[in-house]
Protein backbone atom coordinates (compact mmCIF):
# COMPACT_ATOMS: atom_id res chain seq x y z
CA UNK A 1 0.00 0.00 0.00
CA UNK A 2 1.23 3.46 -0.83
CA UNK A 3 2.21 6.50 1.37
CA UNK A 4 -1.33 8.24 0.22
CA UNK A 5 -3.94 4.94 0.56
CA UNK A 6 -1.83 4.67 4.06
CA UNK A 7 -3.02 8.29 4.74
CA UNK A 8 -6.71 7.71 3.73
CA UNK A 9 -7.38 4.33 5.71
CA UNK A 10 -5.91 5.70 8.70
CA UNK A 11 -7.63 8.77 8.93
CA UNK A 12 -10.82 7.44 8.31
CA UNK A 13 -10.00 4.29 10.83
CA UNK A 14 -9.27 7.11 13.10
CA UNK A 15 -12.04 9.23 12.30
CA UNK A 16 -14.38 6.58 12.47
CA UNK A 17 -13.29 5.35 16.35
CA UNK A 18 -13.71 9.32 16.85
CA UNK A 19 -17.42 9.95 15.62
CA UNK A 20 -18.77 6.23 16.90
CA UNK A 21 -17.19 7.86 20.19
CA UNK A 22 -18.89 11.16 19.73
CA UNK A 23 -22.43 9.24 18.85
CA UNK A 24 -22.47 7.07 21.64
CA UNK A 25 -21.63 9.89 24.05
CA UNK A 26 -24.31 12.26 22.31
CA UNK A 27 -27.08 9.35 22.03
CA UNK A 28 -26.44 8.60 26.20
CA UNK A 29 -26.58 12.38 27.03
CA UNK A 30 -27.94 14.27 24.79
CA UNK A 31 -29.99 13.70 22.06
CA UNK A 32 -32.58 12.15 24.46
CA UNK A 33 -33.01 15.90 26.35
CA UNK A 34 -32.20 17.45 23.51
CA UNK A 35 -35.34 15.96 21.29
CA UNK A 36 -37.62 15.92 24.74
CA UNK A 37 -36.70 19.58 25.24
CA UNK A 38 -38.29 20.11 21.29
CA UNK A 39 -41.02 18.53 21.87
CA UNK A 40 -41.96 20.25 24.75
CA UNK A 41 -41.13 23.78 23.19
CA UNK A 42 -43.51 23.28 20.85
CA UNK A 43 -46.32 22.04 22.75
CA UNK A 44 -45.07 24.98 24.81
CA UNK A 45 -45.63 27.45 22.18
CA UNK A 46 -49.41 26.23 21.74
CA UNK A 47 -50.36 25.95 24.91
CA UNK A 48 -49.37 29.56 25.91
CA UNK A 49 -51.32 30.79 22.95
CA UNK A 50 -54.46 28.67 23.99
CA UNK A 51 -54.17 30.79 27.40
CA UNK A 52 -53.45 34.37 25.29
CA UNK A 53 -50.01 34.77 26.81
CA UNK A 54 -48.22 35.58 22.90
CA UNK A 55 -45.11 36.92 24.30
CA UNK A 56 -44.45 32.97 26.00
CA UNK A 57 -45.68 31.17 22.89
CA UNK A 58 -43.34 33.34 20.63
CA UNK A 59 -40.55 32.62 22.98
CA UNK A 60 -41.41 28.84 23.48
CA UNK A 61 -41.09 28.39 19.74
CA UNK A 62 -37.88 30.81 19.53
CA UNK A 63 -36.37 28.35 21.75
CA UNK A 64 -37.92 25.22 19.50
CA UNK A 65 -36.10 26.61 16.46
CA UNK A 66 -32.50 27.06 18.37
CA UNK A 67 -32.70 23.64 19.77
CA UNK A 68 -33.81 22.37 16.34
CA UNK A 69 -31.19 24.13 14.56
CA UNK A 70 -29.07 22.48 17.51
CA UNK A 71 -29.69 19.00 17.02
CA UNK A 72 -29.47 18.99 13.15
CA UNK A 73 -26.63 20.25 13.14
CA UNK A 74 -24.83 17.60 15.44
CA UNK A 75 -26.80 14.90 13.92
CA UNK A 76 -25.47 15.90 10.70
CA UNK A 77 -21.86 16.02 12.13
CA UNK A 78 -22.02 12.91 13.16
CA UNK A 79 -23.39 11.36 10.06
CA UNK A 80 -20.87 13.54 8.01
CA UNK A 81 -18.09 11.85 9.72
CA UNK A 82 -18.98 8.33 9.45
CA UNK A 83 -19.71 8.23 5.54
CA UNK A 84 -16.68 10.46 4.83
CA UNK A 85 -14.57 8.45 6.67
CA UNK A 86 -16.19 5.19 5.18
CA UNK A 87 -15.03 6.86 1.51
CA UNK A 88 -11.63 7.90 2.67
CA UNK A 89 -11.00 4.00 3.82
CA UNK A 90 -12.83 3.06 0.48
CA UNK A 91 -10.88 5.59 -1.40
CA UNK A 92 -7.72 4.46 0.07
CA UNK A 93 -8.16 1.00 -1.27
CA UNK A 94 -8.12 1.97 -4.64
CA UNK A 95 -6.22 5.20 -4.31
CA UNK A 96 -2.63 3.27 -6.39
CA UNK A 97 -5.21 2.90 -9.18
CA UNK A 98 -4.86 6.74 -9.95
CA UNK A 99 -1.71 6.78 -11.95
CA UNK A 100 -0.74 10.02 -9.75
CA UNK A 101 3.01 10.73 -9.46
CA UNK A 102 3.53 9.64 -5.52
CA UNK A 103 3.63 13.80 -4.68
CA UNK A 104 0.70 14.41 -6.41
CA UNK A 105 -1.12 11.78 -4.77
CA UNK A 106 -0.10 12.31 -0.84
CA UNK A 107 -1.00 15.75 -1.61
CA UNK A 108 -4.59 15.00 -2.56
CA UNK A 109 -4.90 12.07 0.12
CA UNK A 110 -4.05 14.85 2.46
CA UNK A 111 -6.75 17.14 0.85
CA UNK A 112 -9.37 14.82 1.18
CA UNK A 113 -8.05 13.67 4.30
CA UNK A 114 -8.07 16.77 6.13
CA UNK A 115 -11.39 17.75 4.63
CA UNK A 116 -13.23 15.09 6.36
CA UNK A 117 -12.07 15.93 9.00
CA UNK A 118 -12.72 19.49 8.73
CA UNK A 119 -16.15 19.88 6.99
CA UNK A 120 -18.19 18.01 9.85
CA UNK A 121 -15.90 19.93 12.65
CA UNK A 122 -17.03 23.53 11.23
CA UNK A 123 -20.75 22.08 10.89
CA UNK A 124 -20.62 21.08 14.66
CA UNK A 125 -18.64 24.94 15.77
CA UNK A 126 -21.60 26.44 14.23
CA UNK A 127 -23.73 25.36 17.73
CA UNK A 128 -21.39 27.22 20.02
CA UNK A 129 -19.41 30.87 20.25
CA UNK A 130 -17.10 29.91 17.21
CA UNK A 131 -20.02 29.85 14.64
CA UNK A 132 -18.18 32.23 12.28
CA UNK A 133 -15.16 29.93 12.60
CA UNK A 134 -17.52 27.16 12.51
CA UNK A 135 -18.93 28.32 8.66
CA UNK A 136 -15.58 29.08 7.51
CA UNK A 137 -14.25 25.29 8.25
CA UNK A 138 -17.53 23.88 7.13
CA UNK A 139 -17.12 25.80 3.60
CA UNK A 140 -13.20 24.88 3.32
CA UNK A 141 -13.79 21.42 3.78
CA UNK A 142 -17.05 21.22 1.48
CA UNK A 143 -14.93 22.83 -1.26
CA UNK A 144 -11.88 20.85 -0.45
CA UNK A 145 -14.23 17.45 -0.68
CA UNK A 146 -16.05 18.59 -4.02
CA UNK A 147 -12.30 19.30 -5.85
CA UNK A 148 -10.68 16.21 -3.98
CA UNK A 149 -13.13 13.27 -5.31
CA UNK A 150 -12.99 15.62 -9.13
CA UNK A 151 -9.54 15.16 -8.64
CA UNK A 152 -9.91 11.57 -7.81
CA UNK A 153 -12.10 11.06 -10.90
CA UNK A 154 -9.80 12.40 -13.31
CA UNK A 155 -6.90 10.47 -11.91
CA UNK A 156 -9.02 7.49 -12.55
CA UNK A 157 -9.58 8.83 -16.16
CA UNK A 158 -6.40 9.24 -16.97
CA UNK A 159 -4.87 5.89 -15.85
CA UNK A 160 -7.97 4.18 -17.96
CA UNK A 161 -6.52 6.32 -21.11
CA UNK A 162 -2.65 5.14 -19.89
CA UNK B 1 -2.96 -22.73 7.95
CA UNK B 2 -0.61 -19.64 8.97
CA UNK B 3 -2.37 -16.23 8.90
CA UNK B 4 0.39 -14.72 6.06
CA UNK B 5 -0.51 -17.89 3.90
CA UNK B 6 -4.22 -17.43 4.62
CA UNK B 7 -3.47 -13.22 3.69
CA UNK B 8 -1.74 -14.07 0.40
CA UNK B 9 -5.01 -16.04 -0.51
CA UNK B 10 -7.57 -13.55 0.78
CA UNK B 11 -4.99 -10.99 -1.15
CA UNK B 12 -6.14 -12.51 -4.41
CA UNK B 13 -9.45 -12.26 -3.90
CA UNK B 14 -12.59 -11.13 -1.72
CA UNK B 15 -13.67 -14.92 -1.78
CA UNK B 16 -10.56 -17.13 -0.84
CA UNK B 17 -11.34 -17.62 2.90
CA UNK B 18 -14.40 -18.69 5.23
CA UNK B 19 -14.58 -15.48 6.69
CA UNK B 20 -14.65 -13.03 3.30
CA UNK B 21 -17.29 -15.03 1.46
CA UNK B 22 -19.55 -14.68 4.86
CA UNK B 23 -18.72 -10.55 5.01
CA UNK B 24 -19.19 -10.35 1.54
CA UNK B 25 -22.10 -12.54 0.91
CA UNK B 26 -23.77 -11.16 4.02
CA UNK B 27 -23.00 -7.79 3.53
CA UNK B 28 -24.46 -7.49 -0.06
CA UNK B 29 -27.82 -9.32 1.29
CA UNK B 30 -28.09 -7.01 4.12
CA UNK B 31 -27.62 -4.43 1.56
CA UNK B 32 -30.28 -5.98 -0.51
CA UNK B 33 -32.62 -6.52 2.56
CA UNK B 34 -32.07 -2.52 3.47
CA UNK B 35 -33.12 -1.36 0.01
CA UNK B 36 -36.04 -3.48 -0.02
CA UNK B 37 -37.26 -2.68 3.66
CA UNK B 38 -36.66 0.99 2.44
CA UNK B 39 -39.02 0.30 -0.56
CA UNK B 40 -42.04 -1.04 1.32
CA UNK B 41 -41.62 1.93 4.35
CA UNK B 42 -41.25 4.76 2.14
CA UNK B 43 -44.67 3.11 0.38
CA UNK B 44 -46.82 2.10 3.22
CA UNK B 45 -45.41 3.93 6.38
CA UNK B 46 -44.00 7.05 5.38
CA UNK B 47 -46.28 9.58 3.37
CA UNK B 48 -49.38 7.89 5.55
CA UNK B 49 -47.31 8.84 8.94
CA UNK B 50 -46.83 12.50 7.22
CA UNK B 51 -50.55 12.96 7.01
CA UNK B 52 -51.16 11.65 9.95
CA UNK B 53 -48.90 14.54 11.81
CA UNK B 54 -50.22 17.03 10.23
CA UNK B 55 -53.76 16.18 11.10
CA UNK B 56 -52.68 16.11 14.41
CA UNK B 57 -51.08 19.32 14.55
CA UNK B 58 -54.32 20.73 12.88
CA UNK B 59 -56.18 19.17 15.84
CA UNK B 60 -54.18 21.01 17.95
CA UNK B 61 -54.15 24.32 16.73
CA UNK B 62 -58.32 24.28 16.45
CA UNK B 63 -58.21 23.39 20.43
CA UNK B 64 -56.28 26.69 20.92
CA UNK B 65 -59.65 29.19 21.02
CA UNK B 66 -61.20 27.11 23.60
CA UNK B 67 -57.63 27.41 25.64
CA UNK B 68 -57.92 23.20 26.05
CA UNK B 69 -54.19 22.76 27.10
CA UNK B 70 -54.90 19.35 27.97
CA UNK B 71 -56.07 18.28 24.58
CA UNK B 72 -53.16 20.37 23.12
CA UNK B 73 -50.67 18.21 25.55
CA UNK B 74 -52.44 15.02 23.96
CA UNK B 75 -52.19 16.11 19.89
CA UNK B 76 -48.35 16.45 20.96
CA UNK B 77 -47.99 13.09 23.05
CA UNK B 78 -50.09 11.29 19.40
CA UNK B 79 -47.38 13.02 16.87
CA UNK B 80 -44.42 11.59 19.35
CA UNK B 81 -45.49 8.24 18.68
CA UNK B 82 -46.01 9.01 15.30
CA UNK B 83 -42.37 10.16 14.94
CA UNK B 84 -41.01 7.47 17.18
CA UNK B 85 -42.91 5.11 14.30
CA UNK B 86 -41.34 6.64 11.33
CA UNK B 87 -37.78 7.25 13.22
CA UNK B 88 -37.52 3.72 14.40
CA UNK B 89 -38.23 2.64 10.49
CA UNK B 90 -35.68 5.26 8.92
CA UNK B 91 -33.00 3.98 11.48
CA UNK B 92 -33.51 0.05 10.45
CA UNK B 93 -33.45 1.36 6.87
CA UNK B 94 -30.09 3.23 7.13
CA UNK B 95 -29.02 0.54 9.83
CA UNK B 96 -29.43 -2.29 7.84
CA UNK B 97 -27.69 -0.96 4.62
CA UNK B 98 -24.54 0.71 6.38
CA UNK B 99 -23.97 -2.52 8.10
CA UNK B 100 -23.56 -3.89 4.58
CA UNK B 101 -21.57 -1.29 3.99
CA UNK B 102 -19.11 -1.92 6.77
CA UNK B 103 -19.12 -5.86 5.64
CA UNK B 104 -18.02 -5.37 2.43
CA UNK B 105 -15.46 -3.18 3.75
CA UNK B 106 -13.88 -5.46 6.35
CA UNK B 107 -13.91 -8.15 3.71
CA UNK B 108 -11.46 -6.37 1.42
CA UNK B 109 -9.64 -5.37 5.08
CA UNK B 110 -9.10 -9.20 5.56
CA UNK B 111 -5.96 -9.67 4.38
CA UNK B 112 -4.66 -7.16 6.76
CA UNK B 113 -6.70 -8.79 9.75
CA UNK B 114 -3.81 -10.86 11.52
CA UNK B 115 -5.72 -13.45 13.38
CA UNK B 116 -6.05 -17.04 12.86
CA UNK B 117 -8.83 -18.05 10.53
CA UNK B 118 -11.33 -19.69 13.19
CA UNK B 119 -11.40 -16.34 14.88
CA UNK B 120 -11.44 -14.79 11.55
CA UNK B 121 -14.56 -16.44 10.75
CA UNK B 122 -16.22 -16.62 14.08
CA UNK B 123 -15.94 -12.97 14.30
CA UNK B 124 -17.58 -12.74 10.84
CA UNK B 125 -20.35 -14.40 12.17
CA UNK B 126 -20.60 -12.15 15.09
CA UNK B 127 -20.57 -9.16 13.31
CA UNK B 128 -23.58 -10.42 10.89
CA UNK B 129 -25.81 -12.23 13.10
CA UNK B 130 -25.70 -8.70 14.86
CA UNK B 131 -25.93 -6.53 12.34
CA UNK B 132 -28.91 -8.34 11.09
CA UNK B 133 -30.78 -8.51 14.59
CA UNK B 134 -29.82 -4.83 16.01
CA UNK B 135 -32.06 -3.52 12.98
CA UNK B 136 -34.90 -6.18 14.27
CA UNK B 137 -34.34 -4.69 17.71
CA UNK B 138 -34.65 -1.05 16.80
CA UNK B 139 -37.66 -1.94 14.43
CA UNK B 140 -38.96 -3.80 17.31
CA UNK B 141 -38.89 -0.64 19.57
CA UNK B 142 -41.99 1.53 18.45
CA UNK B 143 -43.91 -1.74 19.04
CA UNK B 144 -42.48 -3.53 22.17
CA UNK B 145 -42.98 0.06 23.82
CA UNK B 146 -42.26 -0.58 27.76
CA UNK B 147 -43.87 -4.20 27.97
CA UNK B 148 -42.36 -6.01 30.58
CA UNK B 149 -39.34 -3.64 30.55
CA UNK B 150 -37.11 -4.09 33.78
CA UNK B 151 -36.35 -0.15 33.55
CA UNK B 152 -38.75 2.81 33.97
CA UNK B 153 -38.19 4.19 30.59
CA UNK B 154 -36.27 2.29 27.95
CA UNK B 155 -37.94 -0.70 26.44
CA UNK B 156 -36.86 -4.20 25.28
CA UNK B 157 -36.34 -2.96 21.76
CA UNK B 158 -33.98 -0.28 23.22
CA UNK B 159 -32.08 -2.75 25.16
CA UNK B 160 -31.69 -5.34 22.89
CA UNK B 161 -30.42 -2.89 20.03
CA UNK B 162 -27.75 -1.72 22.46
CA UNK B 163 -27.00 -5.41 23.39
CA UNK B 164 -26.82 -5.99 19.66
CA UNK B 165 -24.38 -2.63 19.02
CA UNK B 166 -22.15 -3.56 21.57
CA UNK B 167 -21.59 -7.36 20.25
CA UNK B 168 -20.72 -5.53 16.80
CA UNK B 169 -18.28 -3.11 18.61
CA UNK B 170 -16.81 -6.36 20.10
CA UNK B 171 -16.47 -7.62 16.78
CA UNK B 172 -15.03 -3.97 15.17
CA UNK B 173 -12.44 -4.33 17.72
CA UNK B 174 -11.49 -7.68 17.09
CA UNK B 175 -10.81 -6.45 13.71
CA UNK B 176 -8.90 -3.62 14.61
CA UNK B 177 -7.14 -5.71 16.96
CA UNK B 178 -5.87 -8.15 14.10
CA UNK B 179 -5.06 -4.80 11.89
CA UNK B 180 -2.82 -4.19 14.86
CA UNK B 181 -1.22 -7.29 14.80
CA UNK B 182 -0.53 -6.71 11.44
CA UNK B 183 1.26 -3.73 12.27
CA UNK B 184 3.38 -4.53 14.69
CA UNK B 185 4.18 -8.54 13.65
CA UNK B 186 7.31 -6.36 10.97
CA UNK B 187 9.28 -9.56 10.55
CA UNK B 188 6.24 -11.55 9.64
CA UNK B 189 5.00 -9.57 7.17
CA UNK B 190 4.55 -9.72 3.95
CA UNK B 191 3.60 -7.79 0.71
CA UNK B 192 0.65 -8.27 0.52
CA UNK B 193 -1.05 -7.44 -3.21
CA UNK B 194 -4.45 -5.17 -3.06
CA UNK B 195 -7.48 -7.05 -3.61
CA UNK B 196 -8.23 -5.39 -7.62
CA UNK B 197 -10.77 -6.07 -9.96
CA UNK B 198 -9.53 -4.21 -13.30
CA UNK B 199 -12.10 -5.54 -15.54
CA UNK B 200 -14.52 -2.48 -17.35
CA UNK B 201 -17.54 -3.12 -15.59
CA UNK B 202 -15.28 -2.13 -12.13
CA UNK B 203 -14.06 0.73 -13.58
CA UNK B 204 -17.11 2.14 -14.56
CA UNK B 205 -18.24 1.61 -10.96
CA UNK B 206 -16.01 3.30 -9.79
CA UNK B 207 -15.86 6.56 -12.01
CA UNK B 208 -20.27 5.85 -11.64
CA UNK B 209 -20.18 5.71 -7.49
CA UNK B 210 -17.15 8.72 -7.73
CA UNK B 211 -19.44 11.21 -9.55
CA UNK B 212 -22.56 10.27 -7.45
CA UNK B 213 -20.31 11.23 -4.42
CA UNK B 214 -19.40 14.37 -6.40
CA UNK B 215 -22.40 15.01 -7.19
CA UNK B 216 -23.96 14.52 -3.75
CA UNK B 217 -21.93 17.44 -2.41
CA UNK B 218 -22.50 19.72 -4.77
CA UNK B 219 -26.19 19.37 -4.18
CA UNK B 220 -25.95 19.07 -0.11
CA UNK B 221 -23.59 22.57 -0.33
CA UNK B 222 -26.30 24.29 -2.59
CA UNK B 223 -29.40 23.32 -0.13
CA UNK B 224 -26.79 24.45 2.49
CA UNK B 225 -26.51 27.68 1.00
CA UNK B 226 -30.16 28.04 -0.42
CA UNK B 227 -31.19 27.47 3.24
CA UNK B 228 -28.48 29.72 4.81
CA UNK B 229 -29.84 32.52 2.53
CA UNK B 230 -33.29 32.25 3.40
CA UNK B 231 -34.64 29.83 0.70
CA UNK B 232 -37.69 27.86 2.05
CA UNK B 233 -38.32 30.08 4.44
CA UNK B 234 -38.61 29.95 8.38
CA UNK B 235 -39.79 27.29 10.21
CA UNK B 236 -40.29 28.70 13.41
CA UNK B 237 -42.01 31.94 11.78
CA UNK B 238 -44.87 29.73 10.09
CA UNK B 239 -45.54 28.24 13.72
CA UNK B 240 -45.75 31.26 15.07
CA UNK B 241 -48.20 32.36 12.25
CA UNK B 242 -49.94 28.85 13.02
CA UNK B 243 -50.37 29.74 16.63
CA UNK B 244 -51.27 33.53 15.83
CA UNK B 245 -54.05 32.64 13.74
CA UNK B 246 -55.40 29.99 15.02
CA UNK B 247 -55.95 32.14 18.88
CA UNK B 248 -57.66 34.33 16.57
CA UNK B 249 -59.86 31.60 15.15
CA UNK B 250 -58.61 33.01 11.13
CA UNK B 251 -59.53 30.12 9.74
CA UNK B 252 -58.74 30.44 6.54
CA UNK B 253 -55.23 32.23 7.18
CA UNK B 254 -54.85 29.26 9.15
CA UNK B 255 -55.31 26.94 6.49
CA UNK B 256 -52.22 28.80 4.77
CA UNK B 257 -50.10 28.53 7.07
CA UNK B 258 -50.98 24.53 7.51
CA UNK B 259 -50.36 24.69 3.76
CA UNK B 260 -47.06 26.48 4.20
CA UNK B 261 -45.62 24.10 7.12
CA UNK B 262 -46.69 21.04 4.92
CA UNK B 263 -44.55 22.75 1.80
CA UNK B 264 -41.42 23.22 4.32
CA UNK B 265 -41.80 20.16 5.13
CA UNK B 266 -41.79 18.53 2.09
CA UNK B 267 -39.19 20.53 0.38
CA UNK B 268 -36.72 19.87 3.77
CA UNK B 269 -37.00 15.92 3.57
CA UNK B 270 -37.01 15.39 -0.14
CA UNK B 271 -34.05 17.57 -0.63
CA UNK B 272 -32.00 15.41 2.50
CA UNK B 273 -33.63 12.26 1.16
CA UNK B 274 -31.97 13.59 -2.53
CA UNK B 275 -28.85 14.58 -0.94
CA UNK B 276 -28.45 11.31 1.39
CA UNK B 277 -29.43 8.93 -1.69
CA UNK B 278 -27.13 10.42 -4.26
CA UNK B 279 -24.05 9.64 -1.64
CA UNK B 280 -25.16 6.07 -0.46
CA UNK B 281 -25.73 5.11 -4.19
CA UNK B 282 -22.02 6.58 -4.79
CA UNK B 283 -20.47 4.60 -1.95
CA UNK B 284 -22.59 1.30 -2.88
CA UNK B 285 -21.14 1.77 -6.70
CA UNK B 286 -17.91 1.96 -4.96
CA UNK B 287 -17.95 -1.43 -3.08
CA UNK B 288 -19.17 -3.11 -5.70
CA UNK B 289 -16.53 -2.18 -7.80
CA UNK B 290 -14.27 -4.17 -5.75
CA UNK B 291 -15.53 -7.66 -6.51
CA UNK B 292 -16.73 -7.19 -10.00
CA UNK B 293 -13.49 -9.53 -10.88
CA UNK B 294 -15.02 -12.30 -8.99
CA UNK B 295 -18.73 -12.12 -9.94
CA UNK B 296 -18.81 -15.19 -12.38
CA UNK B 297 -20.65 -14.09 -15.77
CA UNK B 298 -18.89 -13.11 -19.23
CA UNK B 299 -17.89 -9.84 -19.78
CA UNK B 300 -20.41 -8.31 -21.77
CA UNK B 301 -23.15 -10.03 -18.99
CA UNK B 302 -20.98 -8.41 -15.80
CA UNK B 303 -21.10 -5.14 -17.83
CA UNK B 304 -24.77 -4.80 -18.22
CA UNK B 305 -25.26 -5.37 -14.22
CA UNK B 306 -23.02 -3.11 -13.63
CA UNK B 307 -24.40 -0.23 -16.05
CA UNK B 308 -28.24 -1.41 -14.48
CA UNK B 309 -26.54 -0.46 -10.87
CA UNK B 310 -25.07 2.52 -12.42
CA UNK B 311 -27.66 4.18 -14.01
CA UNK B 312 -30.25 2.71 -10.73
CA UNK B 313 -28.01 4.66 -8.35
CA UNK B 314 -28.16 8.19 -10.67
CA UNK B 315 -32.30 7.02 -10.84
CA UNK B 316 -33.37 6.65 -7.45
CA UNK B 317 -32.20 10.07 -6.19
CA UNK B 318 -33.94 11.85 -9.50
CA UNK B 319 -37.16 9.34 -8.17
CA UNK B 320 -37.31 11.40 -5.25
CA UNK B 321 -36.28 14.75 -6.37
CA UNK B 322 -39.10 14.42 -8.84
CA UNK B 323 -41.93 13.96 -6.20
CA UNK B 324 -41.77 17.97 -5.26
CA UNK B 325 -42.94 18.52 -8.82
CA UNK B 326 -45.00 15.37 -9.78
CA UNK B 327 -45.82 13.63 -6.41
CA UNK B 328 -46.68 9.59 -6.72
CA UNK B 329 -45.22 9.61 -10.18
CA UNK B 330 -41.56 11.04 -8.91
CA UNK B 331 -42.02 7.85 -6.00
CA UNK B 332 -42.74 5.66 -8.40
CA UNK B 333 -39.67 5.94 -10.33
CA UNK B 334 -37.63 6.39 -7.07
CA UNK B 335 -39.15 2.66 -6.25
CA UNK B 336 -38.75 1.48 -9.84
CA UNK B 337 -35.01 2.47 -9.54
CA UNK B 338 -34.68 1.03 -6.21
CA UNK B 339 -36.06 -2.31 -7.38
CA UNK B 340 -33.43 -2.53 -10.28
CA UNK B 341 -31.01 -1.66 -7.96
CA UNK B 342 -32.14 -4.42 -6.29
CA UNK B 343 -32.41 -6.96 -8.91
CA UNK B 344 -28.82 -5.80 -9.86
CA UNK B 345 -27.81 -6.15 -6.67
CA UNK B 346 -28.69 -9.93 -6.74
CA UNK B 347 -27.46 -10.61 -10.01
CA UNK B 348 -23.87 -9.80 -8.73
CA UNK B 349 -24.66 -11.86 -5.68
CA UNK B 350 -25.76 -14.77 -7.81
CA UNK B 351 -22.15 -14.24 -10.07
CA UNK B 352 -20.09 -14.27 -6.96
CA UNK B 353 -22.01 -17.24 -5.81
CA UNK B 354 -20.93 -19.14 -8.92
CA UNK B 355 -17.66 -17.84 -8.63
CA UNK B 356 -17.36 -19.79 -5.22
CA UNK B 357 -18.37 -22.89 -6.65
CA UNK B 358 -16.09 -23.24 -9.37
CA UNK B 359 -13.19 -22.42 -7.53
CA UNK B 360 -14.33 -25.04 -4.69
CA UNK B 361 -14.91 -27.61 -7.71
CA UNK B 362 -11.41 -26.68 -8.73
CA UNK B 363 -9.59 -27.50 -5.39
CA UNK B 364 -11.90 -30.53 -5.18
CA UNK B 365 -10.56 -31.82 -8.75
CA UNK B 366 -6.96 -30.75 -7.72
CA UNK B 367 -7.08 -32.93 -4.70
Amino acid sequence: MNTAGRILILTGVILIACTMAFGVGYALFDEHQTLVGMGMHMATGFMEASNGNMEAAYSALDSYGALTQEYRNEVHSHGHWGMLSLILIVLGLVFDRLGLEQRKGVLLASLLAASTALFPLGVLLQIGPAASLGKILSMAGSIGMILGLLATVYGLFRSNDT
Amino acid sequence: MAHIELSSLEAQGPLASDSQRLLTIGGILLIVIGMLFGDIFAMFVLHPNNARIGEAMYTASQLIPAGDADGILAQFMAIGGFLENRGTKVDTHSHIIHMGYIALLLAMLQPWVALSPTVKQRTAWLFIVSALLLPMSIFSIYYLGLAYSPLGHIGWGSILADFFGALLALAMFIQFWGLWRYRQSQSERVQLAHPRSTNGASRALLVGGLLLLVSGFLYGAGYAAWTQTGGGGSEVEILKNIVTHAAASEQELLGADFGAFGNYQMYRAINIAVHTHINEMGILLLLMSFVQGFIHYRDSTRQRWAQLAIVSGFGLPIGILMEIKFGIFGSIVADFFGFTMIVSLTAMLFGLLRYTGARDSEKGDAA
